[in-house]
């Protein structure tokens, strides 16, 4: 048996006895090999979680890939074997335009971004002619999801390939920094494909189910594309509500809507209810109210908006519900659900504050208004 | 990680009377649209519409 209570700590690490030589090479050889090859053991540790994070990439964009030409078989039931055509869309890129000299960007990308919308959803469409609008709009949808994660998958297999065929501890840096938030977006992202499958509001339509419920039983127009708006009033104030025309999975075009809804009749003020990302501490599906234009994406149409509302003088009030990256793509929870009675009572609220009686607010739901019609 | 628990999503509708108010919350079915008639008021006969579509997390 060993006797472990008499081990001598000096004698097993040669601290007493300066002139081991087996003992100081114990010592000087790991400082040695870490100062040659410190880098490269460190590439083989990070090299092992990132693979790990990219096998779990590769499993989402083919799960979204076989749960879109399912769904498409299914629902769309097309002549043809949609799968080459699928594998085709998957691999469709958009070249944003040249920022060097800025004038104009904004129209040079709307119509790059426009472009795109307009393509996909024609070729979609030409897969089987037949297909409704809403069940269109959901395979779009799907379409997204998938080319999405399919990029996220192809861009980090790029970075880290390149890092270890360079051998380049530096290069993965970058990529180990970034990847929580990627693989937190892949998820949230892989996630959300049920609730479009089933048609189910998701956290983002919050703006569309306030507004919505608002428009019902009023006469709606097509105010701009897939946007609808109509006319009601509260307290003595003429109120024009506007958003995407549900329950297909679209954003719908504010902006062109607001140019055209303001052409006609021009609003005292603009509320824009929305959902957005809420910082991390903060409660989920709380609201908050501020000032300027509540709308998310590219941020085209937020230009739009903004530029109309300044040539015009018009104020933007906002009222947002925050919620993460998660919730706003998949489906709505509770706490978010139970908040549309209390932001349409902020929005009364709004409007007796900030106006007159016989004014005139336009008031407008942003987000992809998935299963909430009007 | 070994020791969190599954989580599980669980799709309801809530439906509310027009009439009467009362609400009444069940599975969520596929074709449930928010703001679309349901079913029959339990309570006064009056039709019912979809007031709200959720998740709810359940950890198992």
């Amino acid at each position: 048996m060993v006797d472990f209570t008499n081990i001598d700590f000096d004698q097993l690490f040669g601290f007493g006895d300066d002139s081991n030589p087996l003992m100081m090479l114990i010592w000087i050889l790991p400082i040695v090999l870490f100062i040659f090859y410190g880098q490269r053991i460190q590439l083989q540790v990070t090299s092992g979680e990132i693979k790990k994070a990219i096998k779990k990439l590769d499993a989402f964009r083919t799960e979204s890939r076989s749960e879109l030409i399912d769904y498409i078989k299914k629902n769309m039931r097309p002549k043809e074997d949609p799968t080459k055509r699928i594998d085709r869309f998957l691999d469709y890129f958009t070249i944003m335009p040249v920022d060097m000299d800025p004038n104009g960007i904004v129209d040079k990308i709307r119509h790059t971004v426009r472009a795109r919308e307009d393509y996909s959803r024609n070729h979609v469409k030409s897969i089987s002619p037949e297909t409704d609008e809403v069940e269109l709009s959901k395979v779009i949808t799907l379409l997204e999801i998938a080319t999405s994660l399919h990029m996220i998958y192809k861009v980090i297999n790029h970075m880290y390939l390149t890092a270890k065929k360079q051998n380049n501890y530096p290069l993965i840096l970058p990529l180990q920094m970034i990847l929580p938030f990627i693989m937190e977006e892949a998820e949230a992202i892989t996630k959300a494909i049920p609730a479009f499958k089933k048609g189910q509001p998701v956290g983002d339509g919050i703006g569309p189910m306030v507004v919505g419920k608002m428009m019902l039983d009023t006469k709606k127009e097509t105010v701009a594309f897939q946007t609808v708006a109509s006319e009601t009033e509260f307290d003595g104030r003429k109120l024009t509500l506007m958003k995407a025309e549900g329950p297909g999975s679209t954003v719908g075009r504010p902006g062109d809507a607001v140019e055209s809804l303001i052409s006609k009749n021009k609003p005292d003020i603009i509320i824009m209810v929305d959902a957005a990302l809420k910082m991390e501490g903060e409660e989920s599906a709380i609201t908050a109210q501020g000032f300027g234009a509540a709308i998310g994406g590219i941020g085209t149409e937020r230009f739009q908006i903004e530029e109309i509302a300044t040539k015009n003088n018009i104020p933007i009030f906002a009222i947002v519900i925050k919620q993460s990256i998660k919730e706003a793509i998949t489906l709505m929870t509770k706490e978010i659900a139970n908040q549309a009675d209390n932001v349409r009572n902020q929005i009364h609220e709004m409007i007796q504050e900030n106006t007159k009686p016989e004014q005139h607010v336009l008031l407008i739901g942003v987000g992809n208004t998935m299963g909430v019609p009007q | 990680m070994i020791f969190s628990k599954e989580k599980l999503i669980v799709e309801y509708t809530v439906e509310k009377c027009k009439s009467c108010n009362l609400e009444r919350k069940r599975k969520f079915k596929e074709g449930d649209y928010l703001f679309c008639d349901a079913s029959k008021c339990e309570s006064c006969d009056g039709v019912m519409r979809i007031e709200k579509i959720f998740g709810e997390t359940i950890e198992q």
